[in-house]
């Protein structure tokens, strides 16, 4: 019982999406990609808003391949809001046929007092909100989301990444979040399925895809590693919050005390610089004590290296010239030199400060 | 002299109203298959909506006087349906008219249904909207704009329509003769005080609809 994707969809163009998935039916699967991958392809054909003979879509043991988008059971949110120009947002959630809990859809997005609002004046923050309400409205089995943030402000995003976690989170249902992000939604995703070029290039949980690849992903993805860390202490002082790895710690910036627990931290492989030993006199904050497992060469002529951390997989992404002065060979205990301010850790359950 | 014009004015308001109500019921569906069909015939539909703009009336007009005669298929069907002939009567006039006025309805509407942003019809879909109903409760009232304009130009132009009215309805007093033929009449008669005042009504009736219909438009 799951949700199974399979088939291939070449509209006229050159583009070309083909795949062969089968996606847990609880929990949020990511579908990550550069634009042009076909990830908002995926979704519409899952939506139904595209169609094509050569894919299956289908939904615990049911095929949707026939059923036109209107008849299908989702709930989904488009990369605009695509909110009814001519109508309130009252409007536009009672647009919905079949719409049930409608205070609660108000309220659960904060959209009280903006009911008799056109969507022209309100903010893209607003809109995309109005447009979650609208998707949470509907009765459905499966919940697709395209970009939800992508088209927003940063100011807009941090108060809308939240509210999708918990949403997320608590609907009970299967949600499927493309984005080019994976920040976004390190937090939150169960799964990740990575999208290049219209091919599944990995497919698995948040911590092991990195490792699982067959192949160094784009550089423009740069998914790098996601680490399971545990909070231990916020420093109010320097707005530091100690993270711990097995018995080594990380510390990120700003105070993660109220986050849930374990928390993921996406560390981008471009952000780790290696050191045959702890160096001194550095601004850099965190330094990991792991041990090189493999070395892969990237398409751009750069190197991976494949690292072992307290029983995580982490990577760094060096230049030639660095692999071969360190003398990198598998096996070797190195230093993993990491940016506290690269580690992003807020996003998907919490606001930020301001 | 007043009275005729005050039937002549009746008659015309009458053509032109219904004239209208028919093209706001047909026209919609037809410019909405011509703006979203990817069909080959499409073009042929759509330069046979656009042909009135280009004939001179008095084709359309002749043809249509050879089909609404009694023994033609027109004329023959609509009796056997009615009881009652085609040509040179009101319901001649009005069929002749929505053929004629068609393009100034039908061409403003598939203008602005072609524009439609298609993430609306996404979202339509995706919340459970089911085509037909996504038509009659969006996207009507999303184009309402053009509704209104494209009203507003089928029945002025049904108005001032001439030449076939001549061919298909002749002149015939609250039946077919409508303020253009009246003024073609005074005219013909050299009665010009009375041709004065028939035009004088054409021309500040014509205005005052047009101004307030450009005035609201511009409002919103």
């Amino acid at each position: 019982m799951s949700l199974t994707l399979k088939g291939r969809f070449a509209p006229p163009g050159g583009f070309e999406l083909e795949v062969d998935l089968e996606l847990p039916r609880s929990g949020v699967t990511s579908v990550i990609g550069v634009s042009g991958s076909g990830k908002s392809t995926l979704l519409r054909l899952i939506a139904g808003l595209n169609r094509s003979p050569g894919f299956q879509v289908m939904l615990n043991g049911r095929d949707w391949s026939a059923l036109p988008a209107h008849r299908r059971p989702i709930s989904m949110t488009l990369q605009q809001p695509a909110l009814f120009p001519h109508l309130t947002v009252a409007g536009n959630l009672r647009a919905v046929p079949g719409g049930s809990r409608f205070d609660e859809a108000v309220s659960r997005f904060g959209l009280e007092g903006l009911l008799e609002r056109k969507p022209a004046a309100l903010s893209g923050g607003q809109q995309q909100r109005a447009a979650l309400a609208r998707a949470y409205l509907k009765p459905a089995a499966l919940w697709l989301l395209d970009e939800p943030l992508s088209a927003l402000d940063a100011m807009a995003r941090a108060r809308l990444a939240p509210m999708l976690g918990e949403l997320c989170r608590t609907l009970g249902k299967p949600v499927i979040y493309v984005t080019h992000a994976l920040s976004e939604v390190v937090q939150i995703a169960d799964h990740l399925v990575i999208l290049e070029a219209g091919r599944v290039i990995g497919a698995g949980p948040p911590g092991s895809v990195a490792a699982e690849l067959d192949h160094p992903l784009s550089p423009m993805i740069d998914t790098g590693a996601i680490l399971t860390v545990e909070f231990d202490t916020y420093d109010e002082a320097h707005d530091l919050s100690t993270l711990r790895i097995g018995a080594q710690t990380l510390r990120v910036r700003g105070d993660l005390g109220q986050a849930p627990s374990p928390l993921r931290v996406q560390i981008p492989a471009r952000d780790v610089a290696l050191a045959l030993e702890r160096p001194l006199g550095t601004s850099i904050l965190n330094c990991l004590e792991v041990t090189l497992t493999s070395l892969a060469p990237t398409p751009d002529g750069a190197v991976f290296a494949e690292l072992d951390c307290a029983g995580q997989p982490l990577r760094a992404r060096i230049t030639r010239l660095s692999q071969e002065n360190l003398g990198l060979i598998p096996g070797m205990a190195l230093h993993a030199l990491v940016k506290s301010m690269a580690l992003d850790v807020r996003r998907g359950w919490a606001q930020p400060p301001g | 002299m007043a009275e005729d014009v005050l039937t002549s004015l009746t008659l015309t308001a009458a053509l032109a109203a219904a004239t209208t109500v028919a093209l706001l019921i047909l026209a919609p569906p037809l410019a909405w298959w011509l703006a979203h069909t990817n069909r080959r015939g499409a073009s042929l539909v759509e330069a046979l909506v656009a042909l009135p703009l280009v004939l001179p009336p008095t084709v359309l007009g002749f043809y249509l006087l050879l089909a609404m005669a009694e023994d033609a298929w027109l004329g023959a069907s609509w009796r056997s349906l009615t009881g009652q002939p085609l040509a040179f009567t009101f319901s001649g006039l009005v069929l002749a008219s929505i053929i004629y006025s068609l393009p100034f309805v039908a061409q403003p509407l598939t203008a602005s249904f072609r524009n439609t942003p298609a993430e609306l019809l996404d979202a339509a879909s995706v919340m459970g909207v089911a085509p037909a109903a996504r038509f009659l409760r969006f996207m009507l009232p999303l184009h309402w704009r053009a509704l209104v304009a494209a009203g507003v130009l089928g029945f002025a132009h049904t108005v001032g329509e001439f030449g076939i009215v001549l061919m298909i309805g002749g002149n015939i007093p609250g039946e077919t003769r409508v303020l253009s033929i009246l003024l073609f009449d005074q005219v013909e008669s050299l009665d010009y005080a009375s041709a004065h005042l028939t035009a004088a009504i054409l021309l500040v009736v014509s205005l005052t609809a047009l101004t307030l219909t450009y005035g609201t438009l511009r409002r919103q």
